[in-house]
């Protein structure tokens, strides 16, 4: 009973967010004249193909295998996030490691263009894995010898990382020769492989099946998430950043170098998202184009992580979740005629409520959230 | 050879460092906020999500009233506006105030879109006359004064508050009571609320205050600067403002320090014909400049003691 209660309490406060983002965000499609069961429609058909109209012709099959495209680059950050919060840091700077692992695994793409897949693969995720391992290493570094704060200085290196990415493909070295603000396509051998063949032959749920751009970047994400669990409860490692989390001078006193623990956390973390940079590269878009100037995967991983407490199982759902959104958004824009920057309204009133937890001040009697009991009244003296 | 003698000629240009004087108060205005925020105790990394609530409603109301200064009023308000809900999250719900700051610019970033989309339909918000922008005044005899008088007199009616507003918060901060009680309720609020301070009064002010400076810059950039709203036209001024807070050390003089420095950064590369780096990579200098503040090569930047914690009485 008590487990069924532990459970149901873990849900309630990211279900209870969620619910609060969806109700407040009606509200603001209702009071700007849209309608909102036309929107929500939209973002449920477009993020998890049900409840689609029948009019509009959407392919549910295809919009799945569209958020499943959306939601694999959030495992990874998502971890890159939830991961130092684990230590008591605070790493803002998915956004700018994701983007260092992109522009890596391009080059490398780029460079060594004609070598074979099974050498070209591992080298290109391996470079986009290292630089960002690298853009986080920093952050960590500045906080663990002069406590430099790792929030200032990672927001810091994510518009380094911006405009890094716009030097090279605007008029910089990386710019292909048609003139457009993209680099040229990484080789052959940097692609990761599509769970689909690209055969206009082979027809699946009444599309093209090379329209379906499911990519084995997918099983790297999910491993990804298997080793941030495994590293943060069954390491030597994951006890320390624990530890440290907790309490730093705690950790000290019990013998854990902080130091050391801090650095190598941030270099795990922007590994994570240096990776999920170079899958975005290597598994769908193949070349650095402009959409990733505005690219907000890093900044979806802050509300993955929180809204999935920092779990591997919660990240898993919270990912889910806005790739859902991010997916649904366009097929809400075209279908219902409500922008999609809805999506982004949404997940401001997540963060909101998490951050808040509205819940547990307004009292609600929902399951597991209840206050603690009161210290009992103090013995009155005569 | 040529290229330095290029650049020193671009140097001497008066409207270089006029540029580089509207640069600076358009990030100052935010950074004052910042420093106002921070000294109090309440990590505002907003700055960009109100300015840009700011820019989007002073729009909207100069093209229903055909009137800068209401519409510079409304963007200072609907920057007050984020803010307030900035200070409710952060001091009545004590949320994490990173988080909260991250979930501003989502926001204000999410609901400015979406109202363009709803009200203009299309992207194009329409454009504000010419005679309707936040002016700019040649402040008589001094502009005529050479060089200088073009730096520093030939400005936006903005410029000229934004450094009345300097001084204003420099003394505000350190030369009054009320500047005392910001600074106690960010270094100790045990000690500030022993003492009979209102530590959430102080904080909600505080926290306020930034979103109308932040609003009023807002304002500046979309009808005074340019002429029409973009869809995320701040552009990461709002970061580059937190920037200066902290490379200023949380004092208004160092951040308006700062402020000049990368104002002359975007100023040098609006006359980029002349100069030949890449204006992306000169983008780039302001967060270089802070990461080597942070890394303690020029002095060390230590913020308010109880910077980012959010308050609650021991009695409750």
């Amino acid at each position: 009973m008590a487990a069924i209660r532990r459970i149901a309490g873990g849900f309630a406060v990211p279900l209870g967010s969620v619910v609060f983002a969806f109700l407040v965000g009606g509200l603001i499609v209702a009071v700007t004249g849209g309608n909102p069961f036309a929107a929500y429609q939209g973002l449920l058909c477009g993020g998890l193909g049900i409840a689609c109209s029948t009019t509009t012709g959407e392919n549910p099959a295809l919009q799945i295998s569209t958020t499943i495209v959306f939601f694999t680059p959030l495992l990874m950050t998502g971890v890159a996030v939830a991961l130092p919060f684990r230590a008591g840091l605070f790493n803002i700077g998915a956004e700018g490691q994701l983007l260092a692992g992109s522009v890596a695994c391009t080059i490398i793409g780029i460079k060594f263009s004609s070598l074979p897949a099974p050498i070209l693969l591992p080298m290109v995720l391996i470079g986009g894995t290292l630089a960002g391992a690298i853009w986080a290493g920093v952050p960590g570094v500045l906080k663990a010898t002069i406590g430099a704060h790792e929030v200032v200085t990672t927001i810091m290196l994510n518009y380094i990382a911006q405009w890094l990415v716009r030097f090279l493909i605007v008029g910089g070295p990386l710019q292909a020769a048609n003139g457009f603000s993209a680099s040229t396509p990484i080789g052959a051998g940097a692609r990761l492989p599509l769970f689909l063949p690209n055969d206009p032959g082979l027809v699946i749920f009444g599309l093209p099946a090379g329209v379906y751009r499911v990519h084995t970047g997918l099983l790297i994400g999910l491993v990804a998430l298997v080793v941030f669990a495994v590293v943060l409860w069954r390491t030597s490692l994951g006890y320390e950043i624990r530890a440290v989390g907790q309490s730093q001078r705690a950790a000290r006193y019990g013998g854990i170098n902080v130091a050391r623990t801090i650095i190598i956390t941030m270099l795990i973390a922007g590994a994570f998202s240096g990776l999920a940079g170079a899958i975005q590269i290597a598994g769908v878009d193949h070349n650095l184009t402009d959409k990733y100037f505005n690219d907000t995967t890093g900044f979806d991983a802050i509300a993955v992580a929180l809204l999935g407490l920092g779990s591997a199982v919660g990240i898993l759902f919270a990912s889910i979740l806005f790739g859902a959104l991010h997916a649904g958004g366009s097929v809400m824009q075209a279908d219902a005629g409500i922008s999609s920057s809805l999506v982004q309204i949404l997940q401001a009133l997540i963060l909101f409520s998490i951050a808040a937890n509205f819940l547990r001040v307004l009292r609600f009697p929902t399951l597991g959230l209840r206050r603690p009991a009161k210290a009992p009244p103090r013995a009155t003296t005569p | 050879m040529n290229f330095l003698s290029d650049i020193g000629h671009v140097l001497l240009t008066a409207d270089l460092w006029r540029a580089t004087l509207e640069a600076a108060a358009l990030l100052l205005l935010p950074a004052l906020g910042g420093v106002i925020s921070e000294r109090s105790g309440v990590v505002n990394i907003a700055m960009e999500g109100m300015m840009l609530t700011g820019a989007f409603f002073a729009v909207v109301a100069d093209l229903a009233w055909h009137n800068p200064w209401l519409a510079a009023l409304v963007g200072i308000a609907a920057g007050g506006s984020m803010a307030l809900i900035h200070a409710v999250v952060s001091i009545r719900f004590r949320a994490d105030q990173i988080v909260s700051g991250i979930a501003i610019n989502i926001f204000a970033a999410g609901l400015t879109l979406f109202l363009v989309q709803r009200i203009f339909g299309l992207q194009d918000v329409g454009h504000v006359g010419q005679s309707e922008l936040l002016p700019y005044i040649n402040v008589p005899v001094l502009d005529q004064i050479p060089f200088f008088g073009r730096v520093l007199f030939q400005q936006n009616v903005v410029v000229y508050a934004a450094i009345v507003l300097l001084v204003v918060v420099q003394l505000m901060l350190f030369r009054t009571r009320l500047g005392l009680r910001i600074r106690s309720v960010g270094e100790h609020p045990q000690a500030a609320d022993t003492a009979g301070i209102n530590v959430y009064a102080i904080r909600y002010g505080a926290v306020i205050t930034s979103g109308l400076l932040s609003g009023l810059a807002g304002a500046f950039l979309a009808i005074g600067i340019s002429n029409t709203f973009v869809p995320n036209m701040t552009d990461g001024r709002g970061y580059i403002a937190l920037a200066a807070v902290i490379f200023g050390k949380w004092t208004p003089i160092g951040a308006f320090v700062a402020c000049l420095i990368f104002g002359f950064g975007q100023a040098i590369y609006d006359a980029n014909s002349v100069i030949h780096v890449s204006q992306y990579l000169l983008s780039m200098l302001p967060y270089i400049l802070t990461l080597v503040v942070l890394a303690g090569v020029v002095g060390r930047s230590i913020p308010p003691a109880a910077d980012g914690v959010p308050y609650a009485p021991e009695n409750e």
